[in-house]
């Protein structure tokens, strides 16, 4: 699942890194990732599993992380199973 | 002018530290700058998903016409500067809970939700908001009056 959310944050997330060569732990807005970008990822996560972001988790450290991000991916995917 | 002597002498200098609140009133300041490009890009990529998860359906309808990736770029940049005016940055914020509104020539700001509760209790009395662009960037400026926040 990494993997995938690492696709679709090298294709959205407009960050000037190599975001597969990125520990999954570090800080993407320092990296470059923009809250305007942040809405592009979640959209792109939606139609990538099939899923929608309830808007109590859109707050700023869901996206801060490749970590934070696979996991709240991986809730949403369990939750629609 | 300061002299040399006074200069060299950190204890010369003048210090003040201003207060928080005037007279029980606090303001918040928030701004944000916003490349009218991204709008553009996520306009393509996502269409109406991307307006609908975003804008509300008056903003939709106020941006319709010739400078509407401009407008909702001016808007989005309105919602970021909201947020920052709440300098609660790990706090959930639906983008639709914050919309700017027209009255007149002048853009407004209408809270609903979560986000009016949190400004609620933050305290918040008044809003002045003032967006701009130009043919690359859109930005806004939101200026908040408040007076004593309730305790959750």
């Amino acid at each position: 699942m990494q993997d995938k959310v690492r696709d679709v944050l090298a294709a959205h997330g407009r960050m000037a890194v190599d975001i597969r060569e990125v520990d999954d732990q570090a800080d993407l807005y320092k990296l470059g990732l923009t809250s305007h970008a942040a809405v592009d990822v979640m959209l792109a996560l939606e139609e990538a599993f099939d899923i929608e972001f309830p808007e109590e988790v859109l707050k700023k450290s869901s996206f801060a992380s490749v970590h934070n991000i696979t996991q709240l991916v991986e809730g949403l995917v369990k939750a629609a199973a | 002018m300061m002299s040399a002597a006074a200069a060299a002498d950190p204890q010369s200098v003048l210090r003040i530290s201003l207060p928080d609140e005037v007279d029980g009133r606090r303001v918040r300041v928030g701004c944000d700058v916003f490349a009218i490009e991204d709008v553009r890009d996520s306009l393509a990529k996502f269409g109406d998903r991307y307006l609908r998860k975003v804008f509300t359906a008056s903003e939709i309808n106020d941006c319709r016409g010739r400078n509407q990736v401009h407008s909702l770029a001016a808007r989005f940049a309105a919602k970021e500067a909201v947020i920052k005016a709440f300098a609660e940055p790990d706090t959930p914020f639906p983008l639709r809970e914050i919309e700017v509104v027209r009255d007149g020539p002048l853009p407004l700001l209408r809270l609903s939700g979560t986000i009016a509760e949190r400004a609620r209790l933050q305290g918040w009395l008044s809003s002045s908001l003032s967006l701009s662009h130009a043919e690359c960037h859109a930005m806004a400026v939101v200026v908040v009056v408040c007076g004593p926040a309730e305790s959750e």
